[in-house]
């Protein structure tokens, strides 16, 4: 029995989830399918509703 | 981003899920870590091998509007921070050429030609799948001209305009006048080229071109030595003309001011996606709101059957978009965009408030793609055996709104369906929580 968890893509969805469990104690493995995470998010110049950068 | 450096996770970028087998509590899962063929551990991220490599292609991140090397960081902050040498196109790896330019110059030694997949097997008790999505290809609709008129362009491509880092510095040009301007610089370079062989000739027989032009014309100066020289001096004078042609069209160029954002492109249609992509309308106002920023004179549609301003504070947004920036909201479902003379796009569509077919001239029609279940996300749901919903995005129910159909999976994100980024953020911590109580009850 495990009690790892593999995450599934590295946008923030993906981002969010990683840090959520390990920061409840989880070791947490991330993979992605490009060279850097981030996904679609990274490419927002600013978002909305607060109009702040994305990055 | 603090994923890179927590103590608890374990980053697999540029890898793929190759095979899972087990059930919940216990999964066997196969990694494929593709070669970078860049030592993950020596790279410093520096950037001298991407400076001098010769091989330059269009930039996927940038969304084909800026060129980028063979070698390569997806962008400047990713993380992990490693260059990627990009096979496919890179020399070395093409077959018959020799480059090694990337290898001599990096002073960590971190190019690895003969770097090879890695191969990875790790257990968990449960997997969530985040896969997101990807933007409908909009060549799909003729009728909008995608890809046939230069300024017809997506609301992805839209933000790496308005971007700081982006390809034209947060500029809004209208790709045509891009090219436009990309061609003068490459006449600039001609007319340099073509002065500095005719003062070579100035220099060496003391007169002025035009002078000895006139002179040679008259019947002296009209030896075989001369005749490179007056060659060179009609072909200058050919070349001015068109130069100057250009010259007047490129110093005419402005900011495009005049926006025309078109909704619902591929989504709520029943030809290609019947589901509403969620988020485009929010991300519409927002982008209208960020251009006025850059350009208080601009002049923004926003052309849709309807704005869906769902969630907190989305509809006060809304409606400052309208009072305080400008923004037209036109009711209608755009049927055609043409071209005009200048290369604007014109807009025809009926306004169905008022129940006219009407026309309206542009800048720049903005194209809100639809949000589709991403691209080998069913050779994904295969591996993971997990089942998928018409629209191809992973199934769950109203019950248990975070399991996919095999225990131990769970899914967040834009891979269960279309949201918006806090959506998507409150959805994967739930994903998250859902896990960590599934396994501390398992185990």
């Amino acid at each position: 029995m495990s009690r790892d968890v593999l995450v599934i893509g590295g946008g923030i969805a993906g981002i969010q989830a990683s840090l959520d469990l390990a920061e409840m104690g989880f070791k947490t493995f991330m993979v992605e399918r490009l060279p850097s995470i981030g996904g679609k998010m990274s490419q927002l110049d600013k978002t909305f509703p607060t109009n702040d950068c994305a990055l | 981003m603090d994923v890179g450096r927590h103590p608890k996770i374990t980053l697999y970028a540029y890898s793929e899920v190759e095979k899972v087998e087990g059930q919940l509590g216990s999964f066997k899962v196969t990694i494929r870590k593709r070669a970078r063929f860049v030592e993950e551990s020596k790279c410093t991220g520096c950037g001298a091998c991407a400076d001098k490599c010769p091989t330059v292609i269009s930039d996927d991140y940038n969304m084909g509007f800026a060129d980028r090397k063979a070698i390569y960081r997806y962008f400047s902050q990713g993380i992990p921070s490693t260059y990627t040498i990009d096979t496919k196109v890179c020399r070395q790896f093409q077959e018959g050429k020799k480059c090694g330019i990337c290898a001599k110059i990096c002073q960590a030694k971190a190019i690895n030609y003969e770097q090879t997949d890695q191969i990875i097997e790790i257990e968990v008790g449960a997997i969530i799948t985040a896969v997101g999505y990807d933007l409908f290809d909009a060549f799909r609709i003729p009728e909008y001209g995608y890809g046939r008129i230069p300024n017809v362009i997506t609301a992805m491509e839209l933000e790496r305009f308005l971007s700081a880092s982006g390809p034209t510095h947060g500029h809004l040009y209208r790709p045509s006048d891009l090219k436009l301007k990309s061609e003068f610089a490459e006449l600039e370079k001609k007319q340099q080229k073509l002065t500095k062989a005719l003062e070579r000739h100035e220099k060496k027989h003391g007169i002025s071109s035009d002078e000895f032009f006139s002179k040679h014309q008259s019947g002296e100066m009209t030896g075989d030595e001369f005749a490179d020289w007056a060659k060179q001096v009609k072909e200058f004078k050919d070349f001015a003309a068109e130069f100057e042609v250009k010259k007047h069209q490129v110093d005419s160029i402005g900011h495009a001011s005049r926006l025309a954002f078109l909704q619902c492109v591929g989504s709520r249609d029943i030809r290609f996606n019947p589901h509403c992509s969620s988020f485009c309308c929010m991300h519409a106002i927002k982008e209208a709101i960020i251009a006025k920023e850059h350009d208080p004179h601009a002049h923004l549609y926003i052309f849709g059957m309807d704005i869906r301003a769902v969630g907190k504070g989305f509809e006060e947004y809304r409606n400052r978009g309208a009072k305080n920036v400008g923004i037209n909201y036109i009711r209608t479902r755009v049927a055609e965009i043409t071209q005009s003379k200048d290369k604007s796009p014109v807009i025809w569509y009926e306004d169905t408030l008022d129940r006219q077919v009407k026309s309206i001239e542009v800048d720049l029609v903005i194209l809100a793609t639809a949000c589709e279940a991403s691209q080998g996300s069913d050779k994904l749901a295969n591996l993971l055996g997990i089942e998928r919903d018409p629209s191809g995005f992973y199934r769950t129910t109203d019950d248990e709104p975070l399991d996919t159909s095999r225990p131990g999976i769970f899914t967040c994100g834009c891979a269960q369906g279309p949201k918006d980024i806090p959506e998507s953020v409150a959805q994967a911590s739930s994903a998250a929580a859902r896990a960590a109580q599934v396994l501390l009850r398992q185990c």
